[in-house]
C-alpha cells in the first residue's frame, strides 16, 4: 500500500530570470514497510523533496498524497496535525530541545497532542527502550553522545506511531560507527515496526541499509532501484573477491 | 498546557543571568507602585484620624455640612425624631500633644461629652475611678477627664493624676478620675471630658461639633436616618465621617502621580522585556521550527512564548511584590521621621489596600505579557524549515520604515498639540512624543550613532567603528532600548524642571506672605482640622509686648463650596495688609484687601480657583453654620502656607459672625526699627511657652525651615529621578549582556586576529556610549515639553510658577546617560574580554 | 571476459585489423604501463570470437606486404556486446571492466553511458546491500573486519563511479582517444621495447 505517492512534484524557488527550479516534475510512491533512500549530489533537490513530502513546503505544482490524503489542500492547522500524527521527523541538527531530558523531547508529540503526561512519558520510554537508550531517560541532550542524541529522536518520530518517518541526513553529524547503527536502526524501523521510511543521505553506506536507492539529479530523479535483492551476502563477497 | 509552563521554567532556569536582568525589570516598576501604593494609605488614614474624630458605636452621628460646630440644640431635635433611641451632644477635636511634658502620643482626640445623655449612646464600663457625672459639667467644677484604660496606660497617667492640654487660652490641666474598658478606636486615643470644658477648651461657645444617636431596638434604620435628615435640613450630614477632606484628595492625586510614574517604569520594564523575547526567539529558531515540524500549531508556539511571559511576569511581579514591601517599609520609616519634624502626626503603617494589588499584579504581568507579544507572534510565524537552514549570523535588521513613518506623524501631532493652550492637549502631545519617538526610535539609531559615534571614535579609534557597526545592525534592539533610556532621562529632565520652577516659585510666595519677623505657627503645619486656636489673648499679649510694630493674625473655619471642603481663613484686612500680603494674581493688589471689609466678600486662592473654576468677580454660595451664603470674590492671591489647599479668605468679622470662631490659628508679627530683636524674642518665647501647640519662629528661623523643607523636597525628588532612571540601566545592561552572548563567535575571531582584551572591552563600552547617546538626545527633546506641561498642570491646580529652563536636569540627565553606560557596560565588557577564544570560536 | 568485450566494443566503432585493435586498446586503457595486453591475446581472443560467430573476418590486400585480415562485427556480436553494456559488473573485477565500458559506450551511438553507469551503480548498492546487512549481523569482529573490506572497496568502487558519472558530459566532448597518426608498416619500436 503507498504510504507516500507524489505526481509532478515541482518547486521554483524565485521567479523570472532568478528562477531556480528545484524540483522538476518528481513522481515518486513509497510503500508500507519500505525504506527508501535519497541520494544525489548537494543543490539536487533531495531535501526539497523531502520538505514537500513532509509538508514543510508547499509545491510550486503537482500534488503529494500522505496515507490518502492529499496534503497540498490542507491548512497549516491539518497539516500541521497530520504531521504531529502520521509523519515522524528526523533532522541532521537541531534535532531537540536542550532544556527537555530524552524522554520529555521523545513524548513531544504526543504531548502536542494532547496525550496525558503519564501515557506520553509511558510510550515515549517504551520506544526510548527499543531504541535502545532504556538507561539513559533522564539525560539532557547535551548529556547524550551525537548518535544517542539520534536515537532519541528516531524514538520521537516513533512515538506517536506514524505511517512515514522522514530523514534529512540522519548520520550527517555522526562519526561512522554511530552513522552505522542509526542506519540499521532505521532499517528495523521499516523491517521490523513497518514504517515506511525516506532518508535523505550523501553516505553510500549509510544509503545500503536501504531496500531501495532513488538517485537525484538537477531536480529529477535520474534512477530508482531496488537493491535489496535475494543474493546473500556470501555471494557479495564472493563477487567482490574476499571469499 | 503542562509542557508549556515546563518548557518555560526550563528555558527561563537555562539562561539565569538574562532572566535575572528581565525580571529586575519587572521587579522595579511593580516594586515602586506598590510600594508606594502601601505607603500613602496608611499616611492617608494617619491623617484623617489625625484630623478627624473617629466615631464610636454608634448607630447615627450628625455633623454639619461645612464641618463648622453647630448649636447644641440639635441634639435635643435628634432625640425627638420618632425611632431615635437616645442622642446626646458632642464636642470633638484632635489636639496634637506637645513634646512636653511627653504623654507619648503625637495626638488626642478630645471628646466633650455629655453625662447626663452620654451613657445612653455609649456605655462606659468604669474599669477604675469613675465616669463623668453631671456635677464635673457644672460652671465651677474642677476639670474632670477620663479615657480607656489602654489609652492612660499607654499616655503613663493614673486615675489622680494631672493632664495638661492644648487648648485656645494656651493650656488646659484637668484631672483623670477615671478609666474606662471599652476599646479606643484603632489608632486614636481618646480622652473625654465634660462638654462644657471642651466648648471652654476649643473656644465653641455653645456649639457642639457631632451629635451621636442610637436608635430604638426595633427601629427601621433606613427611615430614622431619613427622618433625622428632614427634621435638620441639608445644612447637617448624616452618617460617618466626612471622608470628603482637601487631604485625602491631596492625597489620591499623589497616589495618582507615583502611579503614573511606576507605570513609566513599567513601560520602560516592557521595552527590556521585548529586547530579551525578540532575542529569546532568535535564538530559539531552530527549537521551534523543530516543534514546528513535530506537530505543533502556530498556536502552540504562540502559547509557548506568553507562557513564558507569563512565568517571568508572575516571578517578577511576586518579587516585586516582595520588594515593594521593603520599599514601603523603608519609605515609611524615612517619611515618618521627616513628617514627625514637621508635625506632630501619629505613627502610620504600611497598609496595601486590594488595588494596590491589583494595579501592581495587573500592570505588572500585563506589561510582561504585552511586551511578549509581538516577539511571540514572530515566533509562531517562523516555519519548520527554519529548523534545517543553518544559523543565519547577527546580521544587518532592516528597520521598519512605515514604523518610523507612523512615529513622525505622531510627534508632529504631539508637538501641535503642544500649542492649543489646554493643558490636556500639552499632556496628550507629550504623550503622542514619547511614544512617536519610541516607534521612530530603531529608524533614528542609525543617523544619530552616525553623529555620535564621531566623538567616540575620537577617543577609541580603533574599537569605535566596530562597536558603531554592532549597535547600527540590530536597530530594533537599540531602538527599543534607547526608548527606555529616552523615558529615563524625559522623566529626569521633568522632574528637576518641576522641582526648580516649583520650589523656586514657592520660595517667592514664603518670603512674601510669612516674610513677617516672628511668626507664631502650630506644630501641625496644616492649618485645618485638629489644629487647636488660640484665643484673642495670646494676639493681644504680643501686641502688648515691648518692641512689636504690628501683629496679625489667621483664623479658621471649614466650609463647603461646591461639595468640597475648603478652608475659610479669617483675617484683619487692615492689618495683615500692613505687615504681609498675598501674592496676587488676577490683576489684584493690595487695595483690593480694604474690599474684605465689605460684607460677603472673599478672597480666592489659585487652589480654590483651579478646583471651582471660580475667579475674581464670581460669586458662589458656601455652606456655613449659619445656613448657606452667597460670596463675591474680590480678588486673587496665595499665601504660603495655604496654597496646597482650596481656600478663600474672608474677614474675621465675618468669620465671627458666620462660623463664630473667634481663635487665632497663626500669628505674625513684626518689631518696631531698632528695637532689640533678642529681647523681644525673649519676651515671644514667654508668652507661646503657654500655648505648646505654637511655635514660635523669628524671620531667620523660618527661612531656615522653609530652605530645610526645599531642601529635603529637592532630595526627594532627585532621588525619585535617579530611580526612575534605573531602569534605563537595566535596559542598557541587558541589551549589552544579549549582544556579548550572540555575538559570542564574532568576539573569539576577533580575538583570535588579534584583538587584545582592552579593545574587546572598549567595544562594549563604546556600545553602551553610543547606545546611551540615542536615548539621551531623544530624552532631552522629550523631556522639555513634559517639564513644561507638569508646570502648566500645577498651575491649572491655582499655583502659578515662573517656568524654570531645567538646565540642571539636562546636564544631570546627561550625566546619568553617560553614568549608567559606563555602569551598565562594565559587567558585558568584562564578560567578553574574559572570553576565552577557543571556547569562543565554537560555542553555537 | 574483459577484453572480449574490449574487442567486441571496438569493433562495433569501425572494423579493425588485429593490430588496429591492440593500437586502439592501448590508447583507450593509457598504455602498456597501465594494462599489458599481449598482441597474441588479442589474435586468440579475435580467433573465439569468429568460431562464435560474433565476428567476421575479411582479407585485405596491401600493396608492398602481406594480406590483412579486417575484422567486423556480426549481428550475434553487437547482441552480446549490448548484453554487457546492460550488466553490472561485480565488484571484484570491475575497475577494469567498468571502465572499458564507460569508454566504449561514449564511443558507441547504439551504447548509453549513462545507463551503464546506472547499471553499475545498482549492482553495486545491491552488493552492498548485502554487505551491510551481514555486516550488521556479524557475530565476530574479525569477520566484520573481512566485511568492512569488502564494504569500503565497494564504497571506493562507487566514488569512482559517481565521479566518472559526474564526468560524462566532459569525456563525450573529448570523445575516445584516437590513435596517433603513424608511418605504415609493422612497428618495430614497440617489438624492440619489449
Amino acid at each position: 500500500m503507498a504510504i507516500v505517492e507524489t505526481k509532478g512534484l515541482t518547486k521554483v524557488y524565485g521567479s523570472g530570470e532568478t528562477a531556480v527550479v528545484a524540483l522538476d516534475h518528481v513522481d515518486l510512491t513509497l510503500d508500507a514497510g519500505e525504506f527508501v533512500a535519497v541520494m544525489g549530489p548537494s543543490g539536487c533537490g533531495k531535501s526539497t523533496l523531502l520538505n514537500l513530502i513532509g509538508g514543510l513546503d508547499a509545491p510550486t505544482s503537482g500534488t503529494v498524497v500522505i496515507d490518502g490524503r492529499e496534503i497540498s489542500t490542507l491548512s497549516d492547522d491539518e497539516m500541521t496535525r497530520l504531521r504531529r500524527e502520521r509523519i515522524g521527523f528526523v533532522f541532521q541538527f537541531f534535532n531537540l530541545i536542550p532544556v527537555l531530558d530524552a524522554s520529555e523531547n521523545a513524548a513531544l508529540p504526543l504531548v502536542l497532542n494532547g496525550t496525558g503526561a503519564a501515557e506520553a512519558r509511558r510510550k515515549a520510554e517504551e520506544w526510548l527502550g527499543r531504541v535502545g537508550l532504556g538507561d539513559r531517560l533522564r539525560a539532557r541532550p547535551d548529556q547524550l553522545s551525537g548518535g544517542q542524541q539520534q536515537r532519541v529522536a528516531i524514538a520521537r518520530a516513533l512515538v506517536s506511531e506514524p505511517a512515514l518517518v522522514l530523514a534529512d541526513e540522519p548520520t550527517g553529524n555522526l562519526d561512522s560507527k554511530s552513522s552505522e547503527e542509526i542506519a540499521s536502526l532505521l532499517r528495523q524501523v521499516s523491517a521490523e515496526w513497518g514504517r515506511a521510511v525516506l532518508m535523505v543521505t550523501h553516505d553510500p553506506r549509510i544509503a545500503a541499509h536501504a531496500d531501495r536507492i532513488v538517485f537525484m539529479r538537477d531536480g529529477r530523479v535520474v534512477d530508482d532501484t531496488k537493491i535489496a535483492d535475494a543474493a546473500s551476502a556470501r555471494v557479495a563477497m564472493e563477487r567482490v573477491g574476499l571469499l | 498546557m503542562s509542557i508549556a509552563l515546563r518548557l518555560a521554567w526550563r528555558y527561563l532556569s537555562g539562561r539565569k543571568l538574562r532572566t535575572a536582568l528581565t525580571t529586575l525589570a519587572i521587579v522595579f516598576g511593580v516594586m515602586l507602585i506598590f510600594g508606594l501604593n502601601g505607603v500613602l494609605p496608611g499616611m492617608r488614614d494617619a491623617m484623617q484620624r489625625m484630623m478627624l474624630a473617629a466615631i464610636g458605636e454608634v448607630d447615627l452621628t450628625v455633623t454639619s455640612a461645612s464641618s463648622a460646630p453647630f448649636p447644641a440644640e440639635v441634639a435635643q431635635r435628634v432625640a425627638e425624631v420618632r425611632g431615635v433611641g437616645a442622642a446626646t451632644p458632642v464636642a470633638r477635636r484632635t489636639v496634637a500633644m506637645p513634646a512636653k511634658p511627653d504623654y507619648k502620643v503625637t495626638s488626642l482626640v478630645v471628646v466633650g461629652i455629655d453625662p447626663a445623655t452620654a451613657y445612653a449612646v455609649r456605655p462606659m464600663p468604669v474599669a477604675d475611678g469613675r465616669l463623668l457625672e453631671e456635677r464635673d459639667d457644672a460652671p465651677d467644677a474642677a476639670p474632670a477627664a477620663i479615657a480607656s484604660r489602654a489609652t492612660a496606660e499607654k499616655m503613663g497617667v493614673k486615675v489622680g493624676d494631672a493632664i495638661v492640654l492644648p487648648s485656645a487660652s494656651g493650656t488646659t490641666e484637668v484631672t483623670l478620675v477615671g478609666t474606662i474598658d471599652s476599646p479606643a478606636p484603632p489608632g486614636s486615643d481618646e480622652l473625654y471630658v465634660p462638654l462644657s470644658l471642651a466648648q471652654e477648651m476649643f473656644a465653641l461657645g455653645d456649639r457642639i461639633t457631632d451629635v451621636d444617636a442610637v436608635f430604638e431596638a426595633t427601629a427601621d434604620r433606613t427611615a430614622v436616618e431619613r427622618a433625622v435628615k428632614d427634621r435638620l435640613g441639608d445644612a447637617y450630614t448624616i452618617g460617618g465621617i466626612a471622608t470628603e477632606s482637601t487631604l485625602a484628595a491631596g492625597f489620591d492625586a499623589a497616589a495618582a502621580i507615583f502611579n503614573v510614574l511606576g507605570f513609566f517604569a513599567l513601560a520602560m520594564g516592557g521595552f527590556i522585556i521585548l529586547n530579551t523575547f525578540r532575542t529569546v526567539v532568535a535564538e530559539r529558531r531552530h527549537d521551534i521550527g523543530m516543534l514546528r515540524a513535530t506537530g505543533a500549531s502556530r498556536r502552540t508556539i504562540l502559547g509557548l512564548f506568553l507562557t513564558e511571559s507569563l512565568l517571568q511576569g508572575a516571578i517578577g511581579t511576586g518579587l516585586g511584590l516582595l520588594a515593594g514591601w521593603g520599599f514601603a517599609v523603608f519609605v515609611s520609616g524615612v517619611l515618618r521621621g521627616y513628617i514627625q519634624g514637621l508635625m506632630r502626626m501619629e505613627d502610620f503603617g504600611v497598609v496595601f489596600e486590594p488595588q494596590a494589588w491589583v494595579l501592581a499584579v495587573g500592570l505588572g504581568m500585563g506589561v510582561t505579557v504585552l511586551a511578549a507579544v509581538v516577539p511571540a507572534r514572530a515566533a509562531a510565524r517562523i516555519t519548520p524549515l527554519d529548523a534545517l537552514r543553518p544559523q543565519i549570523g547577527d546580521v544587518y535588521e532592516k528597520a521598519a520604515t512605515r514604523r518610523a513613518w507612523a512615529g513622525l506623524a505622531l510627534i508632529v501631532v504631539g508637538a501641535a498639540l503642544l500649542f492649543v493652550g489646554s493643558t490636556g492637549a500639552m499632556g496628550l502631545g507629550c504623550v503622542l512624543i514619547l511614544v512617536g519617538m519610541s516607534l521612530g526610535a530603531a529608524t533614528a539609531v542609525k543617523p544619530i550613532t552616525d553623529a555620535t559615534s564621531r566623538a567616540i571614535e575620537a577617543v577609541y579609534r580603533s574599537e569605535g567603528g566596530v562597536a558603531r557597526a554592532n549597535l547600527q545592525r540590530n536597530p530594533g534592539r537599540a531602538g527599543a532600548t534607547a526608548s527606555a533610556v529616552m523615558i529615563s532621562i524625559a522623566l529626569v529632565v521633568m522632574i528637576f524642571g518641576m522641582t526648580s520652577s516649583v520650589l523656586g516659585g514657592y520660595g517667592e510666595y514664603a518670603k512674601r506672605t510669612t516674610g513677617t519677623d516672628f511668626l507664631l505657627i502650630p506644630n501641625n503645619l496644616i492649618v485645618s482640622g485638629g489644629a487647636v486656636g488660640a484665643g484673642p489673648e495670646l494676639a493681644q499679649r504680643i501686641r502688648a509686648t515691648d518692641g512689636i510694630a504690628a501683629v496679625a493674625t489667621l483664623r479658621y473655619a471649614p466650609a463647603v463650596v461646591q461639595g468640597m471642603t475648603v478652608q475659610v481663613i479669617g483675617i484683619d484686612p487692615d492689618e495683615y495688609g500692613r505687615i504681609a500680603s498675598f501674592r496676587w494674581t488676577e490683576g489684584s493688589s493690595d487695595a483690593d484687601l480694604e474690599r474684605l471689609n465689605r460684607p460677603g466678600t472673599v478672597i480666592a486662592n489659585g487652589n480654590f480657583r483651579g478646583q471651582t473654576g471660580l475667579g475674581k468677580g464670581d460669586t458662589f454660595t458656601m455652606m456655613t453654620p449659619a445656613g448657606k451664603r452667597t460670596f463675591t470674590i474680590v480678588g486673587g492671591g496665595n499665601d504660603y502656607i495655604n496654597a496646597k489647599l482650596p481656600t478663600v479668605y474672608v474677614s474675621q468679622d465675618a468669620l465671627a459672625e458666620l462660623w463664630g470662631v473667634t481663635t487665632d490659628i497663626m500669628v505674625l508679627a513684626n518689631a518696631k526699627e531698632g528695637a532689640d530683636r533678642a529681647a523681644v524674642r525673649a519676651a515671644l518665647e514667654g508668652i507661646a511657652r503657654d500655648y505648646p501647640s505654637f511655635a514660635l519662629y523669628d524671620s531667620a528661623e523660618w527661612q531656615k525651615v522653609t530652605d530645610n523643607l526645599f531642601a529635603q523636597l529637592r532630595a526627594t525628588y532627585t532621588t525619585l529621578a535617579l530611580m526612575l532612571a534605573i531602569p534605563s540601566l537595566l535596559a542598557l545592561l541587558n541589551t549589552l549582556a544579549i549582544g556579548v552572548l550572540a555575538r559570542t563567535r564574532e568576539i573569539g575571531m576577533l580575538r583570535a586576529v588579534g584583538a587584545t582584551r582592552r579593545q574587546v572591552k572598549r567595544m562594549v563600552v563604546g556600545e553602551s556610549l553610543l547606545l546611551a547617546s540615542v536615548g539621551v538626545a531623544a530624552g532631552l527633546v522629550a523631556g522639555v515639553p513634559l517639564s513644561v506641561f507638569v508646570v502648566k498642570a500645577i498651575t491649572m491646580l491655582g499655583l502659578e510658577f515662573p517656568y524654570v529652563f531645567p538646565w540642571s536636569g539636562m546636564a544631570a540627565a546627561v550625566a546619568i546617560g553617560l553614568a549608567f553606560a559606563g555602569l551598565a557596560a562594565w559587567y558585558p565588557a568584562r564578560q567578553a574580554a574574559k572570553l576565552d577564544v577557543i571556547r569562543a570560536l565554537r560555542y553555537e | 571476459m574483459s577484453v572480449r568485450a574490449a574487442i567486441l566494443g571496438l569493433l562495433a566503432q569501425r572494423p579493425r585489423h588485429g593490430y588496429e585493435l591492440h593500437e586502439a586498446f592501448e590508447a583507450l586503457v593509457g598504455g602498456r604501463a597501465v594494462w599489458d595486453l599481449k598482441p597474441a591475446q588479442v589474435y586468440t581472443t579475435l580467433q573465439r570470437l569468429e568460431e562464435a560467430g560474433l565476428v567476421v573476418r575479411t582479407a585485405v590486400r596491401r600493396v608492398g606486404g602481406p594480406d590483412q585480415h579486417v575484422f567486423a562485427l556480426t549481428e550475434a556480436g553487437r547482441a552480446e556486446l549490448d548484453r554487457w553494456y546492460a550488466e553490472g559488473v561485480h565488484s571484484s573485477h570491475q575497475r577494469d571492466e567498468v571502465f572499458l565500458k564507460i569508454v566504449l559506450a561514449l564511443g558507441d551511438e547504439a551504447a548509453d553511458a549513462e545507463a551503464v553507469i546506472r547499471a553499475q551503480r545498482a549492482t553495486l548498492y545491491r552488493d552492498l546491500h548485502e554487505l551491510t546487512t551481514h555486516r550488521s549481523e556479524a557475530a565476530h569482529l574479525t569477520q566484520a573486519m573481512l566485511l568492512d573490506k569488502a564494504i569500503m572497496h565497494i564504497e571506493a568502487d562507487l566514488r569512482w563511479l559517481e565521479m566518472a558519472d559526474a564526468r560524462l558530459h566532459e569525456m563525450r566532448r573529448h570523445a575516445v582517444p584516437v590513435l596517433p597518426e603513424r608511418r605504415r608498416g609493422r612497428p618495430r619500436a614497440e617489438a624492440g621495447d619489449r
